[in-house]
């Protein structure tokens, strides 16, 4: 096997190019190489992105954030942009395994794996992200998180010829806000048994738009989308709140997992959480929605 | 064969790379003899050989040694100052916080890791950064009082 340490997008693009195919792009590679230990993968290259310049960091530039693709997620969940825009993000991206997984995995990564509870990449899920793609053969493409997932654990990225170089998030307006909540057995080290994102507008106590997201209930973040269209208009009223958390459960399919709760705990818990999101967002906007 | 330079417990070392798909803990190990170091599980989920790696707390065994071209690395080798332990690996010692110790170079570098960064953390940020460690004889609470402890002394100089 060859390793190259790629200096920049470029570096590493051209090193795949020249691997035919046969090379895989590594960032944090706290999966990559769990994976290839147990033969998942038997790649004749790896191309290391940890060190590449114009992946790394955090920045605006313009109305948008953009996340280097190479940033790990204990730099996303102290950025002070990430906190001050976005403090959802912050908090998925600082809960994802361990504290020595963090320092190692990233955001881009959390999607790339494309594992149904990934809470960082459910985190970012709501707001929206478009994911900069960079093409062996020259082309730059976008996909929006949606696009992202071609089944459980499958990406539609293929790693042997494309790499994220970034992912871009519009700033939010001052009515803009976003929550992520987890449910958990404990706090490191344990994948969630549900967690739950949303990000909504609303103006004068009403919702223009919200998008809510959550798994494991399906492939990748799921969209509530019956629940989202339900509260378009409404008040974020604690009634409302929890009328949507059962509406979410209409695009949830969660399944029975021996080691993270039943199917009938988890379509018990969903509504509950996707109540908490909804209430994340309405206690950053101060609504006074438990009168 | 690849050759890499990085800087290993303050000094400058060079060594060749027979496969380039070793990860960072066989190296320090097996090439290099720095057993302290362990592995537990080689998945990256207890712990047992973190080391600091440009300055962060990480799993060696998730890291491709490659990957350390260029790189400043730390061990548990490299915590005392000769015969002298560090405040850390005092405390621990002190407050009890080891039995059978297999688990211990690791806490201690990601307490070593949190200490350089946040001199004076508060219990949740030590208890989340230990957080990746996992001990199956103490539990935390010595592990905990080892950490705080170590920075109080650290504080004052030490």
């Amino acid at each position: 096997m060859k390793f190259v340490n790629a200096k920049s997008a470029a570096e590493a693009l051209s090193a795949l190019s020249a691997a035919g195919g046969k090379g895989m792009l590594i960032a944090g590679g706290t999966d990559v190489m769990v994976d290839i230990e147990a033969g998942k993968h038997n790649p004749e290259m790896l191309v290391d992105v940890t060190a590449a310049k114009d992946m790394l960091g955090i920045r605006i530039e313009g109305d948008e954030i953009v996340i280097g693709a190479a940033t790990t997620l204990t730099d996303i969940s102290t950025n002070p942009i990430i906190k001050k825009y976005y403090p959802s993000l912050s908090k998925g991206s600082g809960v994802v395994g361990s504290h020595l997984i963090r320092n190692l995995g990233t955001l881009t990564g959390n999607v790339v794996t494309a594992q149904p509870a990934a809470d960082a990449a459910m985190a970012v899920a709501p707001l929206d992200p478009t994911f900069v793609i960079l093409s062996a053969d020259g082309t730059t493409t976008t996909k929006k998180m949606g696009e992202m997932y071609a089944g459980f654990g499958k990406s539609t990225l293929d790693t042997s010829k494309e790499l994220v170089k970034e992912i871009r998030l519009a700033i939010p307006a001052d009515d803009e806000k976003a929550s992520f909540v987890r449910l958990e057995l404990r706090k490191s080290l344990s994948l969630p048994m549900l967690n739950c994102a949303a990000m909504a507008k609303v103006v004068d106590g009403k919702v223009v738009w919200a998008r809510i997201t959550m798994a494991p209930v399906g492939v990748g973040p799921v969209r509530a989308t019956q629940a989202e269209e339900w509260l378009a208009g409404k008040e974020l009223s604690l009634e409302n709140m929890a009328e949507a958390g059962r509406m979410a459960l209409l695009d949830a399919k969660p399944r029975s997992n021996p080691l993270r709760g039943s199917k009938e705990y988890r379509e018990h818990a969903l509504p509950i959480l996707v109540r908490r999101a909804l209430e994340g967002i309405a206690k950053q906007l101060g609504l006074p929605y438990e009168a | 064969m690849e050759r890499i330079n990085f800087t290993l417990n303050g000094k400058f070392v060079s060594v060749d790379i027979a496969d380039p798909g070793m990860r960072l803990v066989d190296l320090l190990r097996n090439q290099l003899g720095l057993t302290g170091t362990k592995i537990g599980c080689y998945l990256g989920e207890c712990g047992a050989c973190t080391v600091i790696f440009n300055g962060r707390a990480v799993t060696s065994c998730l890291v491709p040694a490659m990957r350390a071209d260029g790189a400043v690395i730390q061990t548990i080798e490299g915590v005392a100052d000769g015969e002298k332990l560090h405040p850390i690996q005092e405390e621990f010692i002190s407050k009890g916080a080891i039995q059978c110790g297999f688990c211990t170079p690791g806490f201690i570098m990601s307490a070593k890791a949190l200490l350089d960064e946040y001199p004076n953390p508060p219990v949740e940020q030590v208890k989340s950064s230990l957080g990746g460690n996992i001990c199956r004889c103490t539990g935390y609470v010595k592990i905990e009082e080892a950490v705080l402890a170590a920075a109080e002394r650290m504080q004052k100089g030490e």
